[in-house]
């Protein structure tokens, strides 16, 4: 059984359990405004990814550090995740349900992952971290069961960190404009529904966000490109020459610059 | 926007929302397709872009809400409005990837005004001011703004140097830093020249395809309309091109020659189109730019929007949610128009209405049963005189004929020229972890 079997279908179960109150939340809103998720569509790529190293990625931003804890329960600074190897990130909850959410995620990464591993160019160069977005929930005893059904291969690291407590994981989300947002119930308390926009962060080995991979984004062979760029840029570093500095405004040129 | 939605998660027993019933989403269509949020029926708020007036109020550009839910006691009255103590030539705002902010330009002063709408929309306010356009960039007038992920992808109109029509996009991430900029091409690409010129950009993920089109520059669109159209030198600085980007490289990879500077573009999004279109401003015609058989991109006029020979100058469109119409306003005649997308190849007018004696922006509701006009179009362009009417109209849409719902007289109002609409919505029974945590 792969792995990633065993999580969605325990995704499947739960959402099977709760189909009794499927609908519920929508009609108990108020009359007139609803903000809809929208029917679920699985990203589409219909078009030939440009090759690794015809293109450059955007310095979106630096990634601020800040004290996690790993799923041994150790404090660890997230700069010791971000830097060194080229990272891709993303949030997730052991509890997530949806098809296209975390399970979707970890699912792509999960693939990438293998074809990280059969590519020898980039052996020992490239990580995973999967951050929780629950720390009240997410022990490190809760992601460490977790990542074991993911983080099979002893050879690639893949990381699943959380936090002491979630205003230690704030700054985080929001140096990363990660939302999530928790659903009340009709007595204003909060429950255990949570809301977030699913985001992938590609980091290169210096701690620089170079790509963001919403819903629509995670393309995984075009995720596997980018990653081989990063890769390809850091062994060419010496020989890319510095984007021009100055205005080019009637130059058919592309320019970017760093923050 | 329906590849992109808010992840929901739950646990145990907790509810979990229905993401079943799905109405047809309307005006999102000209927004990022991938940004979060999405709003299915009536909308509570409706923000309007409004260009400042000398005299008029404080005079200052201005983003006023507008109650839209008619459920509310407030129904179409202006429930709030934030001056951003200058007048710059208020004109187009863009939602962030989460819609949580709303990123707003001026065409003259080349600012960017980004308000927060997520925390309370229905008390907007302004959280950073980005005045290093020009000095980062050599571009001016920030006209569209366009969501990508973590960033926003700006298109510009015009440039510091001469304030020509010669510019390029621009991308900033969300907390308000400078990346990267990139030149409309002037080269040649497959035998078409480039004009530089810029204006709306729109992303189709899918197809790794950004498609932009050109208008004009400040020397043009800050000059009285009046003048432009006698000046025959300044008549050959309107953009003639659509560029097809691959948005990936950011490299142009095609232009198309469409003459007369076309305006606002909208994506069939839902799966299995491949197509594109837009209107042209001075020679008044649709223009659909289509993937063929062998999977190029091609650009023909499918249809004309008007008496052409008249210069009804098509300005705002709306795209249905499942591109089977389209919205198109005329601004010197007034009159809001309604086509018949089913064969994009062959669009087919179908309802007209007059809805004011200038109309600009049009905006559908999400379900697509309500339809907002607005009238501004520029500050120097507008009509003077009796003719100047300034509002906000609302308008209900039963298929058939569009009956009217509210208006704001912006004029008496004292707020201004309105321009740009955007909607939102009171968040549903939601509050922080932090909070959460605390429970």
């Amino acid at each position: 059984m792969h792995p990633l079997g065993a999580l969605l279908r325990r995704a499947g179960a739960v959402a099977g359990t709760l189909s009794a109150v499927l609908g519920l939340a929508a009609a108990t809103g108020p009359a007139g405004a609803t903000e809809d998720p929208g029917k679920a569509t699985a990203p589409r790529m219909e078009f030939v990814p440009p090759p690794p190293g015809s293109y450059k990625l955007q310095k979106i931003q630096r990634v601020a550090d800040a004290v996690l804890l790993d799923s041994a329960g150790h404090a660890i600074r997230l700069a010791s995740l971000t830097q060194s190897k080229i990272t891709l990130l993303t949030f997730f909850y052991t509890y997530c349900v949806d098809p296209l959410g975390c399970p979707f995620a970890h699912t792509t990464l999960t693939g990438l992952r293998d074809q990280v591993r059969d590519d020898r160019a980039l052996a020992g160069r490239v990580r995973f971290v999967s951050v929780s977005l629950d720390p009240t929930h997410d022990t490190p005893a809760a992601i460490a069961a977790y990542g074991r059904e993911l983080a099979v291969d002893p050879k690639f690291e893949w990381r699943f960190v959380t936090a002491r407590r979630v205003p230690e994981l704030l700054p985080v989300l929001e140096d990363f404009g990660q939302d999530v947002s928790v659903d009340l119930d009709e007595s204003g308390r909060a429950t255990r529904t949570l809301h977030h926009m699913l985001k992938m962060f590609l980091i290169d080995a210096h701690g620089e966000v170079r790509e963001i991979y919403t819903l629509a984004f995670v393309q995984p062979q075009v995720m596997f490109n980018d990653i081989k760029t990063l890769a390809m840029e850091a062994l060419d570093a010496p020989r890319i020459a510095p984007a021009p500095t100055e205005s080019s405004t009637h130059r058919n040129t592309a320019q970017i610059g760093s923050n | 926007m329906r590849f992109e939605r808010r992840l929901i998660l739950s646990f145990g027993v907790a509810a979990i929302m229905s993401i079943a019933a799905v109405a047809a989403y309307a005006d999102e269509t000209c927004n990022s397709p991938y940004m979060s949020g999405l709003i299915k029926g009536q909308e509570d708020f409706v923000h309007v872009w409004t260009l400042g007036v000398p005299g008029m109020g404080d005079g200052s550009d201005k983003l006023v809400t507008i109650d839209a839910n008619p459920a509310s006691k407030t129904y179409g009255k202006v429930i709030h409005k934030i001056s951003v103590g200058g007048r710059g030539e208020a004109h187009h705002m863009g939602f962030t990837d989460d819609r949580k902010y709303l990123w707003a330009g001026g065409l003259d002063d080349s600012k960017i005004y980004v308000f927060d709408v997520g925390t309370n929309p229905s008390h907007p306010t302004l959280v950073r001011t980005i005045d290093d356009l020009g000095a980062k960039t050599g571009y001016a007038g920030p006209h569209t703004f366009y969501a990508l992920p973590g960033r926003m992808l700006i298109g510009n109109l015009s440039n510091v140097a001469d304030k020509g029509g010669v510019t390029g996009m621009s991308v900033y991430n969300n907390k308000g830093d400078f990346i990267a900029k990139y030149g409309m091409p002037i080269a040649t690409i497959k035998q078409i020249k480039g004009d530089g010129y810029g204006y709306d950009i729109a992303v189709n993920p899918a197809k790794n395809a950004l498609l932009t089109s050109s208008f004009t520059g400040w020397n043009n669109y800050m000059r009285d309309l009046g003048e432009v159209v006698k000046d025959p030198e300044a008549m050959k600085h309107f953009g003639n091109t659509l560029v097809m980007w691959n948005l990936k490289t950011m490299q142009p990879e095609q232009i198309f020659a469409v003459p007369g500077a076309p305006l606002e573009i909208r994506w069939a999004l839902p799966e299995g189109q491949n197509w594109a279109i837009t209107a042209t401003a001075l020679t008044s015609q649709l223009w659909l730019v289509k993937r063929d058989a062998q999977g190029a991109w091609t650009a023909k006029d499918v249809a004309t929007i008007g008496d052409p020979a008249k210069i009804p100058l098509p300005v705002d469109i709306s795209i249905t949610s499942d591109a089977k119409g389209l919205w198109v306003n005329t601004f010197m005649d007034g009159t809001t128009h309604y086509f018949d997308l089913t064969d994009p190849e062959h669009p087919r007018q179908t309802y007209t209405k007059h809805t004011g004696s200038q109309v600009n922006m049009v905006s559908q509701s999400w379900d697509g049963r309500r339809v907002y006009i607005t009238s501004s179009l520029l500050s120097k362009w507008d009509k003077t005189g009796m003719d100047n009417e300034q509002f906000l109209r609302a308008f209900h849409w039963d298929g058939h004929e569009l009956s009217p719902a509210f208006e704001v007289d912006f004029t008496k109002e004292q707020l201004g020229r309105p321009h740009h609409m955007k909607f939102t919505a009171n968040p549903q029974r939601l509050t922080s972890l932090l909070d959460a945590t605390a429970h």
